[in-house]
């Protein structure tokens, strides 16, 4: 069957799809921030937990207490993508998800129990290193599956011919495993949560640094080393996965097209960066580099997703039927928004000031 | 139709979406109000200087924060997945047009995270003024999110203006927006309450856990009025169809409406309860159930909701099927499979079933199960026992079953689906097997000798056949009651119908004579009509063999609603009892002439194809549960409790309400009459199938154990529908009178009517049931050979004029005393015994043709005639003639 054939016909969007593009790649950007530190430092204590000798005190004090809250905004940060996801390529989404929809679904489950299962090891850091190995394990584990599951659904919301598949496993649902895509690019997102995480260690440590915490340098150290690593590790993945794209889209990375191929020297140059930096113990200065590198990272995604869609779609096709006020009113809402929220993370930092006074 | 389909089977029908939301909206309604409580609990801390209140609420807020913002949250963004799993084309409308909606109950809900772990994490540590902004900022964020999702999900059920303009602001602030939101935020206050509980009974030191238990119970009791009082509103603000749906409790939301009912004071009780001092094993067990009754109430709360807007997803706009309202007609005329993506392109015998699935998948999956809780479409067709009945179950949907959409595919594709259920699911293979039938042997013949008899005796009974219903114990549809009629003639040059000096007596064969034994009419008689009648006596007095009474008018004599049933004592189905007449002198006794008859009666009433249940006995007749089923549809359909009359044995006849010529009955003013009512509901489900229709209900299905259309006609390939047209336009005609005479129900009822076969609704002519009927001259002009085959539409001028009533143009001899009954006009091949109808004309002929045909006047004149006296053209040649 003709894979064009299968694919809805969308919706109509009530303003250009530019600006949906722009908060989609925007909220994406947070997201992904969240959700590699979320993943990262999950992993990194979980190694640390293995590393440390059962009687010695829990390593992990400072992952364990902002866990559960970088779970929360890892979430929140991610609705806002998926809204504009949807938006531009719902017809392709929901036709992905419907196809793997238990897996899909089972993320719910998963979530709360990953998210539960950090709110113990957040509380287990007085019980025993085996309570909190198997509390982080578990949370590991499931973000880990769920994020496999992401990937699933990433990839195969981009190749409808792979949606035939439909027709020969009626009544059962079904993952992107046939795509060779798969693996490289599931192993460059958990790869990058590492770095990511790594450094959002580093940029706790230099805080408490600050205060003069004891061991603050150390875990800096440590959590610079994380990045490092992972970020050369990346580059043998990243190359992998690059090759792993259809010929026909990384040719564009590679000279095809212009503006594809700056994007993509763009982001190499902040991965030097970051790498250089880096091994210099230079937080701030990687902590910039690395997000240069994310949103290059993420406007490329989006361009791979474009040139995977483009015998099909272009979000461009999506007819528009203006409703401006509500634009408004939510660019509105949003403003104020981030101002309260500002506000409260203020009077929230002033009293950890006033404590330590 | 767009989109794929997750087939969860066990699972579906909206499963997920059920557990999933019920669950999310009774956390997120704790995480509004019991924001405020948390906030409020503090200030009552500070201004009263207690200290373990303020450890109270900071442990609940842990509670708190532990329940919404995880289980709550989460499975917040999870009705957002499993909706769009489920529902994506109506998923995707609510995204693309209030994506802003959406965005910005995002920025709320951004807002509610950060205020409620800072909250939290600030517990005790920030200044109390700047504490208390931000738990009311958390509250404010949280009830903003309400307002935000509460337009959205208000706009399903009652989009207002948005269907004609299209604009947000009018789904958004949609008619029942407002009720909506007072109503929810009321119910958060309450629910406030309602997790305090929780944590309140666990309050080690008995005196102030008391003081905080009873806190706890003033916020769920309080806002209690003020929240029925918006529940009233909210109903009041639904528009017609939604409200009418809830108002009459429909049977799917009747136990949801009882919860939510009964649920009320019993909350309000619980929450009492809670103020008295009691043990605290006591309280806190109490705390558990009437949380559990919360999620009971509220859960029936929003099954009501959602049930309202049925058949749509979006009310008007996309039914649950994913079929948009606008696009409707477009997809009857192109069909399923041309119109959806995502399934077979075409039907073969081969791949049916497949289809059938898939048809299933995205028509019926949305709303129905497969063997699992939701709406079982395995537990909701079992009824019907064959494929082609759950296709007319299918064809009726959306017409008078207002709350499945009309289903919008081809012939082929319906019966694709209802082959999958009925074979796949319920492995049953359609019914094809014909009925074997008792052998009869032929009746025993009697003598006449033409050379010296001098009279002769015709008989008939003057209805083809006289279909009963069986089921007297729940309903009474026809009585007993054969009409056995007979003209003596004495034979002559000049012969003479004899009217007076005779006596003319009825007796049916030997097994018939105890009809009781076989029915429970006798025993239901007074609550059916009001009368009592000795043991195989029928409603006219005559018995089962008797003497026949002179007609008033005419020449006829006859015996009256002879209470025969198609139950011989030897048991099985019979529907052509014989009776032998006998006329004798009045003074001398003296035996002048003898003849014998069928009285046709028949039970096969095909209601058990639908309406469940088997044959009452192995061929034939209404069992209990077909009765039972059929009160329970009329029952909801009709507001009535004929089913619990029924049950108190207190049946009802149908007429009682139904106005019927048949039986003289009057019925209820402002009602259809019978034979409207009842071909008119059924034409919804069983138009466009010819004279298959007519014999899934009267026993003349050719495989059946009746097939009463015996005569002539039957054997010259004419089916019901030439005379009588097809069901359609058969109703039509009848609801056409009734529309005239003003019954509103008539409109109801011809609102999805089509006629067939060409006729626009202005040719088909209205028509009293029984008393005006397809005329015989329409064809047979001037008793001539047929001229056309199509008699519909043409009625007599009234009950005088029908075939069973007419004479001939002497005014002496019933047309039905030469050519036979209705339905079994000579020369009739009688399917249990093939000369059985065709007695008389063979007794004094020698042939089954009519009396005096092919020129034999002989039979009655003595001589040969040259003049037409009884009709014209009564002097030709029998035309169908057998070998």
């Amino acid at each position: 069957m003709d894979p064009a054939y299968l694919i809805p016909t969308p919706d109509t969007i009530p303003a250009p799809w530019g600006f949906f593009e722009f908060l989609l790649i925007l909220t994406f950007f947070a997201h992904l921030l969240f959700m590699n530190a979320m993943l990262g430092t999950a992993l990194i204590a979980l190694v640390r937990e293995m590393r440390t000798r059962p009687d010695a005190p829990p390593p992990c004090r400072d992952i364990a207490g902002k866990l559960p809250y970088i779970i929360a905004f890892a979430v929140n940060f991610g609705v806002a993508p998926l809204l504009f996801l949807q938006v531009l390529y719902g017809h392709f989404i929901y036709t992905s998800s419907i196809l793997m929809g238990g897996y899909w679904l089972s993320i719910i489950g998963l979530l709360i129990l990953a998210y539960y299962s950090a709110y113990l090891y957040k509380m287990a850091g007085g019980l025993s290193a085996t309570a909190r190995r198997l509390t982080i394990g578990t949370s590991l584990l499931l973000l880990l599956t769920i994020a496999f599951f992401f990937v699933n659904n990433m990839t195969l919301m981009l190749t409808p011919q792979a949606w035939d598949a439909y027709f020969q496993r009626a009544g059962t649902t079904l993952l992107n495993l046939d795509d060779p895509i798969l693996i490289p690019r599931y192993l460059h997102f958990v790869t990058a949560s590492v770095a990511v995480g790594g450094l959002f260690l580093a940029i706790l440590a230099y805080f408490q640094e600050k205060k003069s915490e004891p061991g603050a340098e150390k875990r800096l150290h440590a959590g610079l080393h994380w990045f490092t690593s992972a970020t050369v590790v990346q580059i043998g993945i990243g190359i992998i996965f690059f090759f792993s794209l259809p010929k026909n889209v990384y040719q564009l990375f590679v000279g095809d097209s212009l503006l594809h191929t700056s994007l993509f020297a763009a982001a190499l140059l902040a991965v030097y960066f970051t790498l250089h930096y880096g091994t210099r113990q230079r937080v701030w200065p990687t902590t910039s580099a690395l997000a240069a590198t994310v949103l290059f990272m993420v406007l490329m995604r989006d361009l791979v997703r474009q040139a995977y869609l483009a015998p099909y779609f272009h979000p461009a096709d999506l007819r528009v039927m203006p409703q401006w006020s509500p634009l408004f009113l939510f660019l509105a809402i949003l403003v104020i928004g981030v101002a309260v929220v500002i506000y409260m993370l203020r009077r929230a930092a002033r009293v950890s000031e006033e404590v330590e006074r | 139709m767009n989109y794929p389909v997750w087939q969860l089977d066990f699972a579906g029908g909206g499963l997920l979406i059920a557990l999933i939301a019920i669950l999310h909206v009774y956390i997120s309604h704790f995480a509004i109000g019991g924001g405020l409580f948390l906030v409020l609990t503090e200030m009552k801390g500070y201004r009263e200087g207690s200290q373990p209140i303020l450890d109270y609420t900071r442990k609940h807020t842990r509670f708190f924060l532990l329940l919404t913002l995880v289980l709550g949250a989460m499975t917040g963004v999870g009705i957002w997945f499993t909706i769009s799993l489920l529902a994506p084309a109506a998923t995707s409308i609510l995204i693309h047009n209030f994506v802003f909606a959406w965005a910005i109950e995002w920025v709320f809900f951004l807002g509610e995270i950060v205020a409620i772990l800072i909250y939290y994490q600030t517990f005790g540590r920030m200044e109390r003024r700047n504490h208390l902004i931000i738990g009311w900022l958390y509250f404010i964020f949280a009830w903003l999110s309400l307002f935000a999702i509460n337009g959205i999900i208000g706009f399903m059920l009652t989009p207002g203006k948005w269907l004609r303009t299209g604009n947000f602001w009018d789904g958004f602030f949609n008619p029942s927006f407002w009720p909506a939101l007072f109503f929810r935020t009321f119910l958060c206050l309450m629910l406030a309450g309602l997790y305090g509980f929780l944590t309140s009974t666990a309050i080690k030191e008995e005196a102030f856990r008391l003081r905080m238990v009873r806190y706890c119970a003033t916020w769920l009791l309080a806002p209690f009025l003020l929240f029925l009082a918006s529940a009233w509103w909210y109903v009041q603000t639904l528009p017609e169809p939604q409200r009418a749906w809830i108002a009459t409790f429909s049977p799917e939301l009747a136990p949801f409406l009882t919860v939510f009912l009964w649920g009320s004071p019993l909350l309000f009780l619980g929450g009492l309860l809670m103020v008295i001092r009691l043990p605290q094993a006591a309280t806190r067990s109490l705390a558990v159930v009437l949380l559990l009754l919360g999620i009971t109430y509220m859960g029936a709360f929003e099954y009501i909701r959602e049930g309202s807007r049925r058949p749509f997803t979006l009310f008007g706009h996309i039914y649950a099927n994913s079929i948009l309202a606008k696009d409707l007609e477009t997809v009857q005329a192109q069909g399923l499979l041309a119109s959806a993506k995502w399934v077979n392109k075409e039907i073969t015998e081969k791949n049916r079933l497949l289809v059938g699935r898939q048809l299933f998948n995205i028509m019926c999956s949305p709303c129905h199960s497969v063997g699992g809780p939701m709406r079982d479409i395995k537990k909701l067709s079992a009824k019907y026992d064959s494929v082609s009945a759950l296709e007319a179950g299918i064809s009726g949907q959306g017409k008078l079953n207002l709350s499945m959409p009309p289903f919008p595919g081809s012939d082929q594709e319906r019966r694709a689906l209802a082959a999958f259920i009925m074979e796949e699911l319920h492995g049953s293979k359609e019914q094809a097997a014909e009925v074997s039938l008792l052998k009869l042997p032929p009746l025993a013949p009697l003598p006449f000798n033409p050379d010296q008899d001098g009279y002769v005796l015709l008989a008939w009974n003057n209805l083809g056949m006289h279909s009963i219903s069986d089921a007297d114990g729940f309903f009474s549809l026809m009585p007993p009651a054969n009409n056995l009629f007979a003209q003596l003639i004495r034979r002559g040059p000049t012969p003479e119908v004899v009217t007076e000096g005779v006596v003319l007596s009825y007796r049916v064969e030997p097994s018939f004579e105890k009809p009781a034994r076989r029915v429970e009419f006798w025993k239901y008689l007074p609550s059916l009509f009001g009368l009592t009648r000795p043991d195989n006596t029928g409603l006219s007095g005559q018995s089962l063999s008797g003497v026949m009474q002179r007609k008033k008018e005419g020449k006829a004599f006859v015996a009256e609603k002879v209470p025969v049933v198609p139950y011989p004592a030897q048991g099985g189905y019979q529907p052509y009892p014989s009776f032998t007449i006998e006329a004798r002198d009045m003074t001398t006794n003296t035996l002048l002439a003898t003849t014998r008859m069928v009285a046709p009666v028949a039970t096969e009433m095909g209601c058990k194809i639908c309406h469940g249940g088997g044959w009452r006995k192995e061929t034939a007749g209404i069992s209990a549960t077909t009765a039972q089923g059929i009160l329970t549809v009329h029952d909801r359909r009709s507001k009535t409790n004929l089913l619990a009359m029924a049950k108190a044995g207190k049946p009802v006849l149908c007429q009682g309400c139904h106005p019927d010529p048949m039986l003289n009955a009057p019925g209820k003013p402002g009602l259809l009459n019978l034979s409207a009512a009842i071909h008119g509901f059924h034409a919804n489900y069983l138009s466009g199938r010819g004279a298959e229709a007519c014999g899934l209900c009267h026993p003349s299905n050719p495989q059946g154990a009746t097939r009463f259309l015996r005569g002539v006609h039957h054997e010259v390939g004419l089916d019901c529908t030439n005379c009588h047209g097809a069901l359609e336009n058969h109703a039509l005609a009848l609801l056409l009178a009734e529309k005239k005479a003003g019954k509103a129900g008539a409109i109801r009822l011809m609102q999805h009517l089509k006629p067939s076969g060409g006729a626009t609704l202005a040719e088909i002519k209205p028509r009293p049931p029984w008393l005006q009927q397809p005329d015989c001259l329409t064809c047979h002009a001037n008793f001539g050979p047929p001229e056309a085959d199509s008699a519909f539409g043409v009625w007599t001028a009234g009950g005088e004029d029908l075939y069973r009533n007419r004479q001939d143009e002497s005014g002496s001899i019933h047309c039905a005393a030469c050519h036979g009954s209705p339905h079994a006009e000579y020369p009739a091949t009688n399917p249990y015994e093939k000369e059985r109808d065709n007695f008389t004309p063979r007794q004094y002929q020698g042939n089954p043709y009519p009396l005096g045909a092919n020129r034999n006047c002989k039979v009655c004149h003595t001589v040969d005639m040259d003049t037409d006296l009884h009709h014209p053209n009564s002097l030709g040649m029998m035309r169908n003639t057998r070998e």
